[in-house]
């Protein structure tokens, strides 16, 4: 326990200095939220809706943190700290190398509640946000998208063989989705055949997931995002566990 | 006296080379073992057979009684390891790293007054990638201390250190070594490796060419001069193959 906090606390103020995950977790989803905050205001999501863009939009910013995290960061900091051969220190150690991913996964899930908390204030103190769905639900869906986006990352970082293998993968996975996954393109804005296109990415799925709970929208379609989700997250853990590269 | 680190007839290969070969080692209590040999020579791989970072092909080590492989978490609480190649992250700060260090033993000694014995109490706030080679090599033996070890692994201890630096890293493992630490390290130090090692395995191409004290070394070359009989045997082990 000691040495997961003291971890906790030292990567978690080296990634501060890094800056990057607090350019693209923290500050990215707020401007987002903020831009449609100002161009659409409280206008409904489409004529005759019964939420606003807004509502509609705030499942998807949400997750642009879990997906900056997930697939970008975790793959770069596992394939960097295997390169640095850290986790082949902590073989020499009492403590299983595998401590410092979980310390990694904890910090990218405190960036993605961070994010979450925040553009949640945002939107509330600023424009006018209301939950209208369940929290509970919500935050089910969330930690679902959490877990497998991180399952997706780790899978990267643990088996690309070396950093700049795992920088290209993690950017092929991490531009679509943020782009075409409805994170900050709207999905209701895409045309319909980018959105068949768009619906294969696991990050689509799960923000279908959250916008059905935020919006306390009927559950007929939540099933099968949730069995892909789930399905993706144990196929990642486990082909990570099976061919997860210490050095 | 009681045997610390064993290994009976080591080998290990890569793709294509033979990188240990039937190697032997044996290190008592409070014992500093030199392994030497030239770049290549299969030093490094044998530290981490030994230490169960790499798998061997065949052959049996102990330290401490017990295995690496299985017996890791129990055995790392009291042996340490500073390896040849710098592992530390990026923007991290001396402090930082001897904090984390620290963190992962139930038991270890105060990192200020390590960081203070071998000159580096000022670079405390300092980062890690930022220090001297020197400093960097001074701050990797003060982290292999942190736990308050039995026994320590030094693979390349002293190299990129200045002659003064260098005197400074014996006279502390001499002390340590008369509190009982077992040792075993690499060099390039001839000078080094006389005034600390009680026993030398001299190897080449992953071959032991060499097994005994420094003395026995010398007495068994043509040479006066360790050095001169350590680049004796390195040179023309086939004469001696039969004497070890
Ligand atoms: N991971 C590896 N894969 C293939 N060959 C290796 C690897 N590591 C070391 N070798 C080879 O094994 C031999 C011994 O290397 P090493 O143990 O590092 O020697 P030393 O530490 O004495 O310089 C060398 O020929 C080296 O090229
Ligand atoms: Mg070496």
């Amino acid at each position: 326990m000691k040495a997961f906090s003291t971890l906790f606390k030292t990567e978690l103020k080296l990634s501060l200095r890094g800056m990057d995950m607090f350019i693209f977790a923290i500050c990215m989803p707020i401007v987002m939220i903020v831009i449609l905050g100002i161009i659409f205001g409280s206008k409904p999501a489409f004529d005759g809706a019964e939420y606003t863009f807004l509502e509609q939009s705030f499942g998807a910013v949400a997750t642009i943190a879990i997906c900056a995290g997930g697939v970008m960061g975790l793959p770069l900091v596992v394939s960097d700290y295997r390169h640095k051969k850290i986790l082949k220190r902590f073989k020499v150690t009492p403590v299983s190398p595998a401590l410092i991913l979980a310390v990694q996964v904890a910090i990218y899930a405190l960036y993605s509640v961070a994010s979450l908390i925040l553009v949640y204030a945002v939107a509330t103190i600023f424009f006018g946000y209301q939950m209208s769905g369940s929290w509970l639900q919500f935050l089910g869906a969330y930690f679902l998208v959490m877990l497998s986006m991180f399952s997706m990352g780790l899978l990267v970082g643990g088996v690309a063989p070396d950093i700049k293998t795992a920088s290209v993968l993690a950017s092929v996975l991490y531009f679509p989705m943020l782009i075409f996954s409805g994170a900050t393109l709207p999905y209701e804005v895409m045309p319909v055949a980018l959105q068949k296109v768009a619906d294969i990415l696991p990050l689509t799925q799960g923000i279908k997931l959250l916008k059905a709970a935020s919006l306390d929208l009927p559950i007929d379609s939540v099933l099968l995002p949730v069995i892909m989700m789930i399905a993706l997250a144990v196929t990642c853990i486990g082909v990570s566990i099976r061919f997860f590269r210490w050095e | 006296m009681e045997t610390t680190i064993k290994v009976n007839q080591l080998s290990k290969s890569y793709a294509t080379v033979k990188a240990v070969d039937n190697v032997d080692i044996s290190v008592c209590r409070g014992e500093v073992f030199g392994l030497l040999g030239a770049n290549g020579a299969g030093k490094s791989t044998t530290i981490e057979c030994i230490l169960g970072t790499k798998k061997q092909d065949s052959g049996r080590v102990s330290i401490l009684g017990m295995n690496p492989r299985n017996d890791r978490k129990k055995l790392f609480e009291r042996v340490s390891v500073q390896f040849q190649e710098a592992n530390y992250q990026d923007k991290i700060t001396v402090a930082e790293l001897c904090e984390v260090t620290k963190s992962l033993y139930k038991t270890s000694l105060d990192y200020e007054d390590l960081l203070k014995q071998f000159g580096l109490s000022d670079k405390f706030k300092s980062q890690v990638s930022e220090l001297s080679g020197g400093q960097k090599q001074r701050l990797f033996i003060v982290l292999a201390l942190i736990p308050d070890p039995e026994v320590v692994f030094l693979d390349e201890l002293t190299t990129g250190l200045d002659a003064k630096a260098r005197r400074d890293v014996w006279k502390y493992l001499s002390d340590l070594k008369a509190k009982g630490l077992t040792i075993l390290l690499t060099s390039h130090f001839m000078d080094e490796v006389e005034a600390l090692c009680d026993k030398i395995n001299i190897l080449k191409n992953g071959k032991s060419i060499f097994y005994g004290t420094v003395q026995e070394a010398v007495a068994t070359s043509p040479y006066e001069k360790f050095e001169d009989a350590y680049l004796w045997y390195t040179d023309e082990e086939e004469k001696e193959n039969e004497s070890i």
